[in-house]
């Protein structure tokens, strides 16, 4: 066995290990998420003071300052750190499924094959009819982008055949919604593929959030039940099944459980890259790269870093609003790139 | 004088005179123009308008369309028609009329118009470019008169606000055709008031906050959904604009010039009445 | 526990891994699955852990099927180490063994009370108590293995199945795996080892059954196996045989 290039902070997480263990760093990612999000209700293009606001809001006045925290930045915070919350999560839980740091929903093609599900629901009219269609709709292109995956790659891929086949669905899957927003008789539809690609939570509702929340809350609770199997498939598939693991059980429900994570998330906000990817790669090194206690980190990781962007986006006033997705890649690509190099001069 | 010269004047004289000839096949590369030249064109001599005319919730001459034949303004759709005069807007085709020009076929270029008086010179521009001042007259007195023959109501003590609100969350701020409107009507622009230009971004919040009296929208765009329709059905809208805080106007009658224009003033002055009394506001 | 394996077929495809194998394994002993590559030794190893269904026979476990057995109570039974594959994640060492008690934590809340002292023990038992802290991508090979079959002794079942254990190994290392093994057999329990070194095999093994092209070719006792006659008609090979305090080993010597 050949020693491997040493990731610098490795030690620094094994350093932390002992003591303190994953709860200081699950307490201190809960402190820093309590503070974006009480910043992220002050940030907006109106003035708001939010401690006079929740005081009119809890004793039952209606005011205009009431009706924007309520109905414009809370749901928008919530869905920030929902969605981030869900990205993180289900990196982690891939990256741990598929034994391989660059599995993530958006480069494996789950987010966008999400998306093409949700532009299906949507602009064919069939989310008006029902609106539960749409976050359904993004769960089943969520699970038919893991089928492909599973389909082009197999079970034991090697991270280039991983890429290649993420390359793949995620090409099929920006033409196929192209298509479609293209055949769309709307004139508007062409130009909303930004959205789709690249994501955003601008004027999100209420009526988004309880859309698409309740799924992804059981996604994410799918997905935390992983931990076990995660820790076992450290020493490949055998192993794990002799030490009690169900693998394929268990493979189905945390692939039902991205599904529905990633899925109904993307159907409200299309899709958002990269989280996946770096909210896993950081916090790995703090939980001494046990995948088990990867999952929660990741998940809170993924919510500081998705409302920590959207507050940026929310700051710079200049020009049209940015897309969330063009921030979170201006951060993840560069990092994926790294990440790559690294990875290629260790053994394949 | 000998007979050459002769001849060689009658034919510069007639030469002359052709080129003072109306045009007699005119293609229209754009929806202003298309209804423009529906309505004043010389029977016989619009030799295509575009697929925009044709559909109801565009254009104010949807029907009369459907007698002219349709280009999607394309070079390919034009040129084999052998134009002699083609109208298109100053902003759209754009590689379609460098071509055209190219080919030596005469371009008129309408600018968008930015006042109900421009829109006015407009109309007169294309009449005469079409040969048919006598018509353009009659329809820019019409519009005029009927601007005129709308009720004046006293002026209110404080004018309401109003601010339109467009697919994608844009608004129409001043030195725009739709902002002239509104103040005949008896409106003020919140898009003029916070300063935005022509064509930009209202944020919702920024709407909430500003509180106007009026919310103006186009009306339904039965295309099918797109993204850009549901900042205007955002819940958080509802619970101050409706009723008689909103008024959809087809968005036909204020984009062109045209007798719709009337019209649109007319609906807005309604709505404008229609308002509960205001609050005093600065 | 006693492992036995009944007519055992195991087909892949169009083609027949294992063809008609019986084969036991009982408590106290060292078994050794030998043969030329492609023998079938890894499948007829998998299919005695359980992790490999047979097409025809059955596979018993102190007289009972596997189904039987409750996930969790089977799990902590038997221990399968794998053939030496990469380790996805670089955990420390002792992350690595504490992986298994898995079988004695299946969900939250539930607390592994011996797990502590089973893995002080597995690290001793494997000489790896000093690695403790380190790294697993800063071992070298024999350390990684022996980390391994530490996380295979952390589990404390009354069987252990090992597939090519020392391959790879030097010397050294090779001889402490096989001692670590033999000790553990004399210790009450059920080893199963799958074996390229007939050497070792021959030195250390209580009985063997030797595969050959997915059938069985002998079994027995290590003298009774690997004759010349079995030698040369499955590996191809003469071996040289010696004798020392009182003990016989042999050597492959030329190829046939």
């Amino acid at each position: 066995m050949h020693a491997t290039r040493r990731l610098p902070f490795t030690m620094a997480g094994h350093l932390m290990r002992s003591a303190s263990g994953p709860g200081a760093l699950i307490g201190g990612l809960l402190f820093v998420m309590m503070m974006l999000a009480i910043g992220s209700l002050g940030v907006g293009v109106a003035s708001l003071d939010v401690a006079q606001t929740v005081a009119h809001w809890w004793r039952a006045e209606a005011t205009i300052a009431t009706l924007v925290l309520m109905e414009l930045r809370v749901p928008r915070t919530l869905l920030a750190l929902l969605v981030g919350g869900s990205l993180g999560l289900a990196g982690a839980a891939l990256q741990g499924l598929l034994r391989n740091p660059l599995a993530e929903p958006g480069i494996i093609g789950v987010s966008s094959c999400a998306a093409f599900g949700a532009v299906i629901a949507f602009y064919s009219g069939a989310s008006v009819l029902a609106p539960l269609a749409l976050p359904l709709a993004g769960i089943a292109g969520a699970l038919l982008a893991v089928v492909l995956l599973y389909a082009l790659a197999g079970r034991e891929a090697s991270t280039l055949t991983l890429i290649l086949a993420g390359v793949a669905i995620n090409g099929f899957a920006a033409a196929a919604t192209a298509l479609a927003l293209n055949l769309s008789p709307n004139p508007f539809a062409v130009t909303e593929i930004v959205f789709w690609m690249m994501g955003s939570l601008a004027d999100r509702s209420t009526a988004h959030l309880q859309l698409a929340a309740p799924l992804m809350l059981i996604g994410c609770a799918l997905l935390l039940t992983s931990g076990r199997m995660l820790d076992a498939l450290t020493l490949g598939e055998d192993t794990a099944a002799s030490l009690g693991v169900r693998v394929g059980r268990q493979r189905l429900l945390l692939v039902l459980g991205t599904a529905l994570a990633v899925g109904s998330g993307v159907a409200v906000t299309g899709a958002v890259g990269f989280v996946g990817l770096v909210a896993p790669h950081l916090m790995r090194p703090w939980v001494g790269h046990r995948p088990s206690q990867l999952l929660i980190v990741s998940a809170l990781a993924g919510a500081v870093l998705v409302l920590a962007a959207d507050i940026a986006i929310r700051l710079i006033t200049i020009g049209p609003e940015l897309k969330l997705g063009v921030v979170t890649a201006l951060i993840g690509a560069p990092f994926f790139l790294v990440l790559v190099m690294r990875l290629r001069r260790q053994t394949i | 004088m000998p007979p050459y010269v002769l001849v060689a004047s009658i034919l510069m004289i007639a030469l002359a005179r052709a080129d003072a000839a109306p045009p007699q096949r005119v293609v229209s590369l754009n929806l202003c123009a298309d209804e423009l030249v529906i309505r004043l064109g010389q029977p016989g001599t619009v030799k295509s308008v575009t697929w925009l005319a044709r559909d109801a919730a565009l254009s104010n001459v949807a029907d009369t369309a459907h007698n002219f034949p349709v280009n999607r303004g394309l070079a390919e759709d034009v040129v084999p028609l052998g134009p002699d005069l083609v109208i298109a807007g100053a902003y759209t085709a754009r590689t379609a009329v460098s071509l055209l020009r190219r080919l030596k076929i005469p371009v008129l270029e309408l600018d968008v118009p930015r006042s109900v008086d421009d829109a006015l010179a407009q109309i007169k521009m294309v009449a005469a470019a079409l040969g048919v001042e006598e018509r353009g007259a009659e329809l820019v007195e019409d519009i005029v008169s009927g601007l005129s023959a709308l009720p004046v109501h006293p002026a209110r003590n404080v004018q309401p606000i109003a601010a339109v609100y467009q697919p994608n969350g844009l608004t129409i701020g001043s030195g725009s055709l739709v902002d002239d409107l509104l103040r005949r009507a008896g409106l003020r622009n919140l898009a003029v008031e916070r300063r935005i230009d022509n064509y930009g971004a209202l944020p919702l919040e920024l709407l909430l906050f500003a509180r106007p009296d009026l919310l103006i929208v186009n009306s339904a765009d039965h295309s099918g959904p797109a993204l850009a329709y549901e900042v205007l059905q955002h819940p958080v809208l509802g619970q101050r604009y409706h009723g008689t805080r909103v008024v959809s106007v087809p968005s036909a009658w204020w984009s062109c010039p045209g007798p719709r224009l009337v019209d649109a003033v007319r609906l807005l002055q309604q709505a404008a009445q229609r308002l509960p009394a205001t609050d005093v506001r600065p | 526990m006693r492992i036995s394996a009944d007519a055992i077929t195991v087909v892949a495809g169009t083609a027949t891994l294992l063809n008609d194998v019986t084969v036991a394994a009982e408590r106290g002993q060292l078994l050794g699955i030998v043969g030329p590559n492609g023998a079938g030794k890894s499948t007829l190893l998998r299919v005695l852990a359980g992790l490999r269904n047979s097409a025809r026979g059955d596979t018993w476990y102190d007289g009972r099927p596997r189904s039987s057995f409750a996930p969790q109570q089977f799990a902590r039974a038997l221990s399968y180490l794998a053939q030496r594959g990469p380790v996805a994640w670089p955990l420390t060492v002792e992350r690595l063994v504490a992986l298994g008690r898995l079988p004695y934590a299946p969900t939250w809340g539930v607390k592994d009370t011996q797990g502590d002292a089973q893995i002080s023990d597995a690290l001793r038992d494997t000489d790896t108590s000093h690695l403790r802290e380190r790294v697993v991508d800063t071992l070298s090979g024999g350390e990684l293995a022996r980390v391994m079959l530490a996380r295979a002794l952390a589990v404390g079942g009354s069987a252990l199945l090992a597939d090519e254990p020392v391959a790879a190994l030097d010397p050294y290392h090779q001889l402490q795996v096989m001692e670590i093994l033999r000790a553990r057999a004399d210790a009450g329990h059920t080893v199963v080892v799958v074996l390229h070194e007939i050497t070792l095999a021959a030195r250390f093994c209580d009985r063997l059954i030797l595969l050959d092209a997915g059938r069985v070719a002998a079994t027995g006792l290590p003298t009774e196996v690997l004759t010349d006659q079995n030698l040369h008609a499955t590996y191809r090979v003469t071996a040289l045989r010696g004798e020392h305090d009182g003990a016989s080993y042999l050597l492959p010597w030329r190829t046939d």
